[in-house]
């Protein structure tokens, strides 16, 4: 079944119901999964893609992605993880990548707030300049 | 060199690499020129964003975890899962006399193939109106050169005026018109080097129209040598519905930029249905709620924001002026349609083009009864307001008699009297395309038809006596003409003159 604004609305009340202390728990987040996959309801399909959708947006917005060109020296991270604690909270989940493609640099990623130091920006920007 | 060796490694040392903090969003959903992006938290209303690839969006919706973002440019190089940046900048477009004589589409980007647009500044795309405190009463016309239209339809500078009418009734034609007029004017007080005139700047939109009908428009205001003072913003029926949907909403911008540095500034919209409906499809693909004949809600906002621009501003703010001619297509002469009535009720009065009358040979087929300008008359040249005051009432009751002389019955020679003029002034206010007449020459023309000098005309030869009666006035009368553009009203010393010419005239012309 096609999402509709009604099971956009049942998957936004549920996820809220979920919530503890401003994020999701895991543990009503699943016991919700298993009770409206198992209810067997006409739309069950639609809401729970809406649910994993905002589930996802949600762990989107509290992870941060750390991409570099080579391995980060450990000094460095432990400097990162101090950083984006100050500016986005305690309970940021963090990953560091390695990406050869940007070249140089760093490129950190949380939610949609995004910080490209990598020479491949700077060299696409002065691309665009010229 | 050693120590500068060392200062260089020092910087290099020092140096930090910043990065800004960019808000970034990934393509969810794209089709129609339409795309549904997640992310981009802290975006703004009318954003524009940057697709990459040289494409822009712009932010029309912000929903609780997606942003409706309309593409211009190339949606079909996009894909799902490609990323999007907030500018943090309104949608803008190019301004300033650097456009003037170029062709431009939706961004104000050059289609003429003439070059880059020597333009520095910038206008946003949407802007609030100018408000009550910074308006003034429009009190100076705008001489369309067509004489119905400013004898009975006066237009002011900064007025609104609708042109209205089923397809193929003339309406482009009227608004190219005036901006040969102006253009005319322009030309030929800068050549006279008259500083107190103030040249009248044109903006054509074409909106939703065929290419062909863009290029032959093109072509004719070149031909009359109008380019030079015109803008034209073209958006044709291939473009994206999205940059249909802001073509005027530019060409405003490009025409507020007059305004506001006390210049004057006509702007046609042609046509504010197609634009109506580039908006609904926009809409619909949003998945906006539609109402009445499937348009959004707010299509009465989108034109009534978009007309309000249009204003005379006061002097302390310039002393600058925006009118605005939109132009809005019937279907069957059907004015109580969804769109029509909305503009009727946005503008300061319309101009109804009827089938029935172009078919007839009265063109422009204007339909004199139901055609109105709320606030032009205050801006009417005196002189014309003295000829032409009753003409408009005249010309209905002669319909109205004409109407009841059908059925053959014997008439009384007074009404026998208002037919006969009727048919005469009918026949006289008939005129070819792109030939504007100059307004001191209307005045003569009138002012003779008012003094019952083409009575003894037959009706099949007033186009002759008015051509030879111009003639007259502008060879060997050019004085008369001369006087009443510079007084700007008929005293009774300049009545006694033109009677004197009239006089001098009937007795040359060939019965």
């Amino acid at each position: 079944m096609k999402a509709t604004r009604k099971t956009r609305r049942a998957a936004r009340r549920l996820f809220r119901v979920c919530q503890v202390d401003g994020r999701p728990d895991a543990e009503r987040v699943r016991l919700v999964t298993q009770r409206v996959a198992g209810s067997g309801r006409r739309g069950t399909l639609a809401i729970l893609g809406d649910f994993s959708r905002l589930a996802r947006l949600d762990r989107d917005g509290h992870r941060a992605i750390v991409e570099s060109a080579t391995p980060l020296p450990d000094g460095l991270r432990i400097n990162l993880l101090r950083d984006l604690a100050r500016v986005y909270g305690q309970g940021l989940e963090t990953s560091f990548e390695v990406n050869p493609r940007l070249i140089g640099g760093m490129r950190i990623r949380v939610g949609s707030d995004v910080y490209d130091a990598s020479v491949r920006a700077k060299l696409a920007a002065l691309e665009a300049r010229l | 060199m050693a120590n500068l060796v060392q200062e260089i490694e020092a910087q290099i040392a020092g140096a930090k690499a910043a990065a800004a903090r960019q808000s970034v969003g990934v393509i969810r959903e794209i089709g129609d020129g339409v795309a549904k992006v997640e992310g981009l938290d802290d975006v703004m209303l009318n954003e524009m964003l940057d697709f990459g690839q040289g494409i822009t969006g712009l932010a029309l919706s912000l929903e609780e975890t997606e942003v409706g973002v309309i593409v211009l440019g190339d949606y079909t190089q996009l894909a799902e899962g490609d990323e999007v940046r907030a500018t943090g900048k309104l949608l803008q477009v190019p301004v300033g006399k650097g456009l003037l004589g170029r062709v431009v589409n939706t961004l104000g980007e050059p289609l003429d193939g003439k070059g880059p647009i020597s333009s520095e500044l910038a206008y946003p795309v949407e802007k609030l109106a100018p408000g009550i405190i910074r308006r003034r009463p429009v009190g100076q016309p705008v001489q369309t050169g067509i004489m119905l239209v400013d004898a009975m339809i006066p237009i002011g500078r900064g007025q609104r005026e609708l042109i209205i009418g089923d397809r193929s009734t003339g309406k482009t034609t009227i608004c190219i018109d005036t901006i040969i007029s102006q253009a005319r004017l322009n030309a030929a007080a800068a050549a006279a080097g008259d500083a107190s005139y103030r040249p009248l700047y044109s903006i054509y939109v074409a909106i939703g129209q065929k290419q062909s009908t863009i290029a032959r428009i093109i072509g004719v205001l070149e031909e009359a040598g109008a380019m030079p003072y015109t803008i034209i913003l073209a958006s044709p029926a291939s473009d994206s519905a999205t940059s249909q949907y802001l073509a005027p909403f530019a060409g405003a911008a490009m025409g507020e930029w007059f305004m506001d540095h006390g210049m004057d500034a006509l702007i046609v919209y042609d046509d504010l249905s197609k634009h109506a409906v580039a908006y609904r499809q926009v809409s619909l693909v949003l998945k906006r709620p539609s109402g009445r004949e499937a348009y959004p809600g707010d299509v009465f906002y989108l034109h009534s924001r978009l007309l309000e621009r249009a204003a005379r501003v006061g002097e302390k703010y310039g002393n600058g002026s925006l009118t605005a001619l939109p132009i809005i297509e019937t279907q069957s002469g059907d004015v109580s349609a969804y769109i029509p009535t909305n503009v009727i009720s946005i503008t300061d009065g319309q101009i109804f083009l009827e089938t029935d009358l172009f078919y007839q040979g009265v063109r422009p087929a204007i339909s004199v009864g139901i055609s109105v300008s709320r606030v032009g008359s205050a801006a009417q040249l005196k002189a014309m307001k003295q000829v032409a005051g009753q003409l408009k009432g005249d010309l209905a009751q002669f319909r109205e008699l004409a109407a009841f002389a059908q059925f053959g019955s014997e008439l009384d020679a007074a009404t026998q009297a208002k037919i006969d003029r009727g048919k005469r002034v009918v026949e006289l206010f008939k005129q070819g395309q792109y030939s504007p007449i100059q307004v001191e020459v209307q005045v003569g023309v009138i002012w003779a038809v008012q003094n019952g000098y083409v009575d003894d005309v037959p009706v099949e030869r007033i186009k002759e006596f008015q051509t030879e009666w111009t003639e007259f006035l502008t060879t060997r009368k050019a004085a008369v003409l001369q006087k009443i553009a510079q007084e700007r009203a008929l005293s009774p010393d300049l009545i006694a003159e033109l009677k004197a010419a009239a006089d001098q005239f009937k007795q040359t012309w060939k019965k």
